[in-house]
């Protein structure tokens, strides 16, 4: 488990994160949506240890987050960033091989490790290209290789890998592509917790939800039962409405086309 | 199938030797270069009779005497300069994520070179007898103090959320080498007349004056500065994609900074403190690695050690042969080589709307 336990995080007067519980259970998928400003990256950099001047505990497969090292840290757990500039001309296969910086294993390992990631996220078909030369989405799908290799061995204690809107600026069939492949990767005993804009996207793929506002837990649950009218209404200030594909009972949202003529009040 | 893995495993190696080879071949020629002509065949000969072998031949006396007090200690000097202003620009541009770091660009080799100058001139003070090895490394500890400082002072301004802004960097860089060009003009404003030339020496560079006394201490040091940096190739690959990530990855990100700029410093400053301001040195070498073979901080740094040598090397022998008997400052060979080139990656930048 990767849990936080009444999370709190502010700078300077401005609080952004207020007394927030969250659990990532490994096998599962675990999305974090809410508006803008809500608190989601803050809340993701926060668990990935990248600030540390919560309070709150943070608890790592029962052990402190905070007294890991960066290099045991990172067996644990993994993190995508919303994008990633490079100015060097790195080629794919050297932008992936970096995720596995922290490991003493073999170079032979090593290379398994990063050809099997590479087939997977289909990111081998161009391996000896200069990452400054792709796409937007071939670009993300490189750097989840990257994120993937670095958790990808079979270990005893589960691993977790954190996405920071791995999806922000993609087309659709590029947003499916990287939701699948964090689904997938599920089943090896990793445990993924992600910010998803796309609400619909969000329910199709995740088991649990969090919806965050202000910095404050609204709600969080399996996934199909807290995906309602009333919570995603409070969460975002707007009017929607919630339907189920018949197919595969999936629910999902459609936004009505007027604003709230009175939106809901915020508390502080 | 794995074409890519085979190709990269055995070219790293390969170009290290063949940039080895180069370096040599350029070390013989310069040593034989100069007011005495020596053949190259006479150099090696007394070069491998300092290592114990062929004690047999002989070789004219006057031409071992020229080597080995004059050309010897200024070749010596010229490829650790050369070497570690090459890595040292390597490491810096792997650590700020951006190929326009130079340290004499953003203004290391000035805060080094206008420390060691205030030293000079109003150092005289001091009870230490100059020209004693004290002495000498008394200036060597302050050019690394100064080049620190000024490292530390661009990194913070130019940080901005764990990113690097060019503009500031660039702009943060003219200032303290305004900075370091006033505090020079004016420690030689107070200087006697006789030091006026010196003014020259501080900001263009002068590989003359080498002597084996100066190197005592400096080799050692600049040997270990470049060493220490090699060892953070690995680290520093990670830096390209960003503070944030090569944290997420399993690098002690503050720790792996602070020791980064404390040898690039070291390197930096220690060959100001020898030979003055070299410029574009350690802008053109990792850039010419990085275009021709590829961006691997493991090939680039150590690439960057050899290529600096060459480069400044072959800078040297145009410096003495082109005026002969007289010597261009060698700051002016390299800017002439370095400054056009410095142009075309700003042109390059400006393309990708990265200032």
């Amino acid at each position: 488990m990767y849990q936080a336990t009444h999370l709190s995080y502010r700078i300077r007067e401005k609080i952004l994160l207020h007394d927030v519980t969250l659990a990532v259970a490994p096998g599962q998928f675990t999305a974090v949506v809410g508006p803008n400003g809500a608190g989601k990256s803050t809340l993701l950099k926060t668990m990935a240890l990248e600030y540390t001047g919560y309070h709150g505990e943070i608890v790592i497969n029962g052990r402190p987050a905070k007294a890991y090292s960066p290099r045991e840290l990172s067996f644990v757990r993994a993190v995508l960033p919303q994008n990633t500039t490079v100015q060097f001309a790195f080629t794919v296969e050297q932008i992936v091989s970096l995720g596995r910086h922290g490991y003493r294993s073999s170079r032979k390992e090593n290379e398994a490790i990063v050809d099997e990631v590479m087939l997977l996220t289909g990111t081998d078909v161009f391996r000896g290209r200069s990452y400054l030369s792709l796409s937007g989405g071939e670009k993300q799908r490189v750097q989840l290789a990257r994120v993937l290799v670095q958790v990808w061995e079979e270990t005893l204690y589960p691993r977790y890998v954190l996405l920071d809107e791995p999806t922000s600026s993609l087309d659709i069939a590029q947003q499916q592509h990287i939701f699948s492949l964090a689904k997938k990767v599920c089943e090896r005993n990793i445990g993924v917790m992600a910010i998803v804009h796309d609400l619909n996207q969000a329910v199709l793929f995740a088991d649990h939800l969090y919806f965050l506002r202000e910095g404050k837990l609204v709600a969080s649950g399996a996934a199909h039962d807290v995906f309602t009218k009333p919570i995603i209404e409070e969460t975002f200030c707007c009017r929607v409405n919630v339907y189920r594909d018949p197919c595969n009972n999936c629910p999902y949202i459609i936004p009505e086309r007027d604003v709230l003529a009175h939106p809901l009040v915020v508390e502080k | 199938m794995n074409l890519a893995l085979a190709t990269r495993d055995y070219r790293t190696p390969l170009i290290l030797a063949g940039l080895s080879v180069c370096l040599l071949v350029a070390t013989l020629f310069s040593l034989s270069v100069g007011a005495v002509s020596i053949p190259v065949k006479d150099v090696a000969v007394i070069l491998l009779q300092k290592l114990g072998l062929f004690r047999n031949v002989t070789v004219e006396g006057m031409h071992e005497i020229v080597l080995s007090s004059i050309r010897l200690p200024r070749i010596i000097m010229t490829i650790l300069i050369g070497a570690s202003l090459g890595v040292s620009g390597s490491a810096l541009q792997a650590l700020f994520r951006n190929p326009l770091v130079e340290p004499s660009l953003i203004g290391v080799s000035g805060g080094s070179a206008s420390a060691v100058v205030m030293v000079i001139v109003f150092g005289s003070a001091l009870p230490l007898p100059v020209n004693g090895w004290l002495y000498h490394s008394l200036l060597q500890l302050v050019a690394f103090g100064g080049g620190m400082l000024a490292t530390f002072i661009v990194l913070e301004l130019s940080s901005q959320l764990g990113k690097t802004n060019i503009a500031i960097l660039i702009l943060t860089g003219v200032a303290i080498n305004a900075l370091a060009g006033a505090v020079i003009g004016l420690a030689i404003f107070y200087a006697d007349e006789n030091q006026l030339r010196t003014f020259t020496f501080w900001t263009l560079g002068d590989l003359g004056g080498a002597t084996w006394d100066k190197l005592r201490f400096a080799a050692p040091l600049l040997t270990t500065a470049c060493a220490g940096l090699l060892f953070f190739a690995p680290s520093l690959n990670l830096f390209s994609l960003g503070e944030a990530e090569a944290y997420h990855t399993g690098v002690n990100v503050e720790s792996t900074k602070r020791r980064v700029i404390i040898f690039a410093a070291l390197a930096v400053g220690i060959s100001v403190s020898l030979s003055g301001i070299i410029g574009f040195v350690g802008l053109v070498v990792p850039h010419v690695i990085r275009v021709s073979f590829h961006s691997d901080n493991r090939l680039v740094l150590p690439a960057s050690v050899l290529g600096g040598a060459l480069l400044l090397v072959l800078s040297d022998v145009i410096a003495r042969t082109v005026v002969s008997p007289s010597e261009l400052p060698i700051g002016v060979v390299t800017a002439l080589i370095g400054a056009p080139f410095f142009m075309g990656l700003l042109m390059n930048a400006k393309r990708k709307h990265e200032l």
